[in-house]
């Protein structure tokens, strides 16, 4: 125990005075800081604006029959273009928009049909659907009135609200899945991240020779849980660190961010919600790292981990994109999906998403935690086995079938 | 202390690497663990350091089963390898903490050993920015600074210059003076001929020999001559006997009594410049147990 504990702790230091682990920390924390007071900044940007700038907007042209008559209704509908009416005809308007000096023009043939002018139409040009739904509204203005109804009437009719509400009795998927995704999101860059650091650093042991002398000092089995729980609390400070940083940065501009639905969702999740995170967190991030380990005590050189290491990367990213596919398409109950929330190394990304967006029996989050753990404790000891005979091993990496047999005869 | 290790088997998978092997290294003695590349040394060390179990046998201290949380190694090995990027004076601590000291004491103690082997300026750096010699005596500390009861140098003095070499040699000597049972592991016959007492050569995963020193080659068969004469081709047409160097010849008799007579004889027939008998050198008896001639 003693011996464990000096090992976590030098691994730990190792962490915390890596200039390069701690930059991208700052780094990461610098920029949470940065975009969450951004509304803030703008903010103040925008009401120097106001005072300063007499006219930024684009000018938009409307013309042609009844251009009097709707300019008005663009006017509300439009609040990014200065409408205004012209006379010239559609060659000298074409020049203008040519030359830059009008953005776009809607030459009227009624109200009805019209032509829409533009010097390169862009991909999210929307003029178009909105200027549509203008003109069908002062068409069936004209219309009411003309039929014979007040102007009062034909108004009230065509703007009447519909009053609706929605009473969830799940889960609010829309709400859930920003939160959803930046969890499964963290949990994947922390796990193939220090899973690798895991890995590596075994292996640097390894062909460093260090390894040599440190098998005469220390039981296997602190070496490897040593460096597995230091790079476990390594990695969560490191979100703490982060996330923490967005937390209190949110906080200190919340009325910036008022209207913000996204931002505002992800951070009132619920506090259920935060501790199932946490748990699959760590019980993923321990078992991925326990295979690392195993895996950087199989290779000599730091070069072959790539090679060993892929198996588990492509299992992992695999669940990755089941759960990532499904959270798109909106449906997380699907059968691929509960089955791999019953999968060790699959449950941790797909039973946090279902649980966060749909509703989950609780014993079914009971049975995938308890595998989960138990696989944990399962996969710990046969890592440590593999490392007790891997550490000790040169040379190409052992074939699979061959490392089985060490480990039986050990 | 005596450890005592009885009738050690190990095998990988299929292979036999060690059948049997039996030897007894005392407190106060140094003991030379030879052997070719590959003939299970490394493996006997690590058995003996309960890195991995053997297959059959014993390890005895003072004649009891070792307890290896009453008996501490200290160990140099032949692939030295400590933590490159990292400061050689928080590694040293690290490993000397590992080995049971508390912070103080490994503290003192490293302090000590930087100082006796001429290190202290470097205790700050980087152990990837010393030389080969000076990265030795780092890996030597690490060996040798939690004061173990057993000693354990494999091929302790390759890379070092004469005068590490000679430092290395008065902390081994010393070591052995303050009681401590010290394995040598060498290629350098030199070395173990000038520190060990006791020696056990391993070929193929057998003791081929064990014992003391002196003892083994005062009983090695005085049935040779080293002969040095102009008559050199004569004489080995006559005795059948081989070069050994570019002016002696080597002759061996069937038994040592015929020493007397065979002498006489040379001396009367030939013109002989000198004549003695043979005293093998730990590298001949090394090369005879050793060596392909089965």
């Amino acid at each position: 125990m003693k011996q464990f504990d000096k090992i976590l702790k030098f691994e730990l230091k190792n962490y915390f005075t890596n200039k390069v682990f701690v930059g991208i920390t700052v780094f990461l924390m610098a920029i949470i800081m940065i975009v969450m007071c951004f509304p803030r900044f703008s903010a103040i940007f925008v009401t120097e604006d106001d005072g300063g700038v007499v006219e930024s907007r684009p000018t938009m042209i409307v013309t042609g029959e009844n251009a009097d008559f709707v300019k008005q209704m663009f006017e509300q509908a439009f609040t990014g273009y200065q409408v205004v009416c012209s006379t010239e005809s559609q060659e000298q308007i074409k020049q203008k928009i040519m030359e830059g000096q009008v953005e776009c023009a809607f030459v009227l043939d009624s109200l009805t049909s019209y032509n829409y002018l533009v010097n390169n139409l862009s991909m999210y040009d929307t003029n178009t659907a909105i200027a549509n739904e203008v003109l069908q509204n002062a068409y069936r203005l004209y219309a009411m009135v003309y039929f014979g109804l007040t102007e009062e009437q034909a108004s009230q009719i065509l703007t009447e609200q519909i009053s609706s509400q929605t009473i969830n009795l799940g889960k609010d998927q829309v709400q859930n899945f920003f939160y959803t995704y930046i969890m499964i999101f963290a949990l994947y860059m922390v796990i193939l991240l220090y899973g690798q650091m895991v890995a590596s650093n075994v292996a640097t042991e390894k062909s460093s020779r260090a390894m040599e002398l440190l098998v005469t000092s220390a039981k296997p089995l602190s070496m490897m849980f040593g460096k597995i729980l230091a790079s476990c609390i390594a990695g969560f400070i490191q979100l703490v660190a982060i996330f923490g940083s967005a937390l209190l940065f949110f906080n200190l501009n919340k009325t910036y961010w008022a209207d913000n639905m996204i931002i505002n969702s992800i951070f009132n999740m619920p506090f259920d919600l935060f501790l199932y995170m946490l748990l699959f967190f760590v019980l993923g991030f321990l078992i991925y790292a326990c295979l690392f380990g195993a895996v950087g005590s199989m290779a000599s050189k730091l070069e072959d981990i790539n090679t060993t290491a892929m198996p588990i990367q492509m299992l992992f990213i695999a669940g990755f994109l089941v759960v990532m596919t499904s959270m798109a398409g909106g449906e997380v109950d699907t059968l691929l999906m509960k089955v791999c929330s019953f999968i060790p190394f699959t449950s941790p990304m797909a039973m946090f998403t279902r649980i966060a967006m749909s509703t989950v029996p609780a014993i079914e989050i009971i049975i995938s935690i308890v595998i989960l753990m138990v696989s944990v404790v399962g996969f710990g000891i046969l890592s440590a086995k593999i490392y007790r005979v891997g550490v000790l091993l040169y040379g190409t990496p052992p074939k699979f079938s061959a490392i089985i047999k060490a480990i039986k005869k050990s | 202390m005596i450890i005592e290790l009885k009738n050690i088997d190990k095998s990988f998978g299929e292979k036999e690497v060690l059948k049997g092997v039996s030897f007894t290294a005392k407190g106060g003695r140094a003991f030379g663990l030879l052997g070719r590349n590959g003939a299970g040394k490394t493996t006997i060390i690590r058995i003996l350091m309960n890195v991995f179990p053997s297959n059959g046998g014993q390890v005895l201290i003072d004649g009891n089963l070792i307890d290896y949380n009453t008996v501490s190694f200290g160990y140099l090995p032949e692939e030295r390898g400590l933590y490159p990027k990292k400061k050689i004076f928080d590694q040293l601590l690290y490993f000397a903490e590992l080995k049971g000291m508390d912070k103080k004491d490994a503290i003192k103690s490293i302090e000590y050993w930087l100082e006796r082997l001429e290190m202290q300026e470097y205790r700050n750096k980087r152990l990837d920015t010393l030389s080969k010699g000076n990265q030795q005596k780092i890996q030597l500390i690490t060996a040798i600074a939690h004061n173990p009861d057993i000693v354990i140098l494999d091929e302790p003095f390759s890379g070092l210059d004469p005068v590490n070499a000679m430092l290395l040699k008065d902390v081994v000597k010393e070591q052995i003076r303050n009681g401590k049972i010290v394995l040598f592991s060498s290629h350098q016959m030199s070395y173990i001929e000038e520190f060990c007492d006791d020696i056990a050569i391993i070929h193929n995963g057998k003791v081929a020999l064990t014992g003391d020193l002196i003892e083994i080659k005062r009983n090695y068969p005085r049935n040779k001559l080293v002969v040095r004469s102009k008559d050199n081709d004569k004489i080995k047409a006559l005795y059948n006997a081989t070069d050994i160097s570019e002016l002696d010849i080597l002759i061996t008799l069937q038994n040592a009594e015929e020493k007397a007579s065979v002498i006489k004889d040379l001396a009367e027939k030939f013109d002989i410049d000198e004549i003695k008998v043979f005293e093998p050198s730990l590298n001949d008896i090394f090369v005879e147990y050793a060596g392909d001639k089965e």
